[in-house]
């Protein structure tokens, strides 16, 4: 199982596909069968696992014995606008685990801006076992969600998000 | 909701025929003798077979193609050309890959009487609400179907439509993605402080159509004349399991299958 243990705690899904799952629990009033949420939405279990996953990371759902349960996160997750919903998860994600490790590392480099051959290099170091371009891909897309990182695909520069004055609603 | 006040007409379509084709010989018709009026606070949606000419309709609406017979009215004038107030969602996305996000929302000013300032002031604007703050700097290649789609909304919203047509938006996205971007879209319209005044959505997806829209009009298939007019009268946030939602659902699949 390559998903959802300890050691990978990086989301491996789109943040769309995520929150798209949580609604469709939200709609069955929280709580629903995994293989009954697959069937009405004509998916294998292979495409929804990583949804399942993701969520469980970021503690917005539980499954127990094959339910899949919205948490208190995930219902204040849903019931936020866009911007409540990217500072939520800039918390959570900050104090995940990994991806606290890398955003520790960029961090400590060259004033918070690194090179994507700099992150590459460092998530061979430290995750010799995962595919580190797929895993950088998905750092990009949940630092870029969450406001905790940008990335410029042009110089490849990838850099801790400055704060920005007064985010509104 | 159906009240007895009419709300003001946005816009209207009289009698559109459209048809491809020499017209001294026998021309493929592809919609005939198409009526109908959008007003504002509507949510309107349009259903039908394949091929019945759904598209091509949105496109008559905002002047991108023009009938052969038949006359678009917007605030009860006629117009010939493309109608500014409006604006387009593709159900492919139609965005420029060398063109980053802020790029391509830019698009969506083109030709408006804006500073350099002002236009990114919107712009960045329009990002925020659409849900796309971060991914500024993103071009079209690193994003997902969802997001690719969101800067397709961005774009078209930024200009502050006040008719937003939407052609098959979620159709090309996967089912959690459309699941929750179809919540965007209608959070986006439940917010009076936001544009548009008015949506159409042309959709092959019934089930979509009885979720998000107030009205929903059927299209019979080739040429695409309008069958029926159903009004969703569904309180919202509506509940996709109801069964009333799928009662609807059933009785307009009827019509056009």
């Amino acid at each position: 199982m390559v998903y959802g243990e300890n050691r990978l705690t990086i989301p491996r899904v789109q943040v769309g596909r995520m929150i798209g799952l949580l609604e469709i629990l939200q709609d069955f009033k929280g709580k629903v069968d995994l293989a009954k949420v697959a069937e009405e939405l004509r998916l294998e279990l292979d495409d929804i696992l990583p949804a399942v996953d993701a969520a469980k990371l970021l503690r917005l759902l539980q499954v127990d014995k094959g339910d899949l349960i919205l948490t208190d996160d995930g219902k204040m997750l849903l019931s936020n606008n866009a911007s409540g919903r990217k500072r939520m998860l800039n918390k959570t994600l900050a104090s995940l685990g990994e991806f606290k490790g890398i955003i520790d590392f960029i961090k400590s480099n060259h004033g918070g801006e690194i090179t994507k051959d700099d992150l590459i290099g460092f998530l061979k170091e430290n995750m010799p076992d995962v595919d580190a371009e797929q895993t950088f891909s998905w750092i990009v897309e949940w630092g870029r969600y969450s406001l905790l990182l940008r990335y410029d695909s042009g110089n490849e520069k990838i850099k801790i998000t400055q704060k920005s004055s007064g985010s509104k609603e | 909701m159906t009240t007895q006040i009419e709300m003001p007409k946005l816009v209207e379509l009289r009698n559109v025929t459209k048809a491809y084709g020499p017209l001294t010989q026998r021309p493929q018709v592809v919609l005939e003798h198409i009526n109908f009026t959008v007003r504002q606070h509507e949510f309107v949606s349009i259903v039908g077979p394949s091929g019945c000419g759904k598209s091509t309709l949105l496109r008559i609406m905002i002047g991108l193609t023009k009938p052969e017979d038949g006359d678009v009215y917007y605030h009860d004038k006629k117009i010939g050309g493309i109608c500014e107030a409006m604006s387009m969602v593709f159900q492919t996305f139609a965005l420029f890959p060398w063109l980053n996000v802020i790029g391509n929302v830019e698009l969506g000013l083109e030709g408006k009487p804006f500073s350099k300032e002002e236009k990114r002031k919107r712009v960045l604007d329009v990002i925020k609400v659409i849900g796309l703050e971060g991914y500024e700097e993103a071009y079209p290649r690193e994003l997902s179907g969802g997001m690719k789609q969101r800067v397709g909304l961005a774009r078209a919203m930024v200009s502050e439509p006040e008719i937003l047509l939407m052609d098959e938006p979620f159709s090309a996205l996967d089912p959690l993605t459309s699941t929750h971007l179809r919540e965007e879209v209608l959070h986006l319209w439940a917010d009076p402080t936001l544009p548009p005044e008015a949506v159409v959505m042309v959709t092959h997806n019934v089930e979509e159509a009885v979720y998000m829209a107030d009205r929903i009009i059927v299209l019979t298939s080739r040429p695409g004349t309008i069958a029926k007019e159903f009004h969703i009268d569904l309180p919202r946030p509506r509940d996709t399991r109801s069964p009333e939602l799928y009662k609807l659902v059933d009785e307009i699949t009827g019509f056009i299958v």
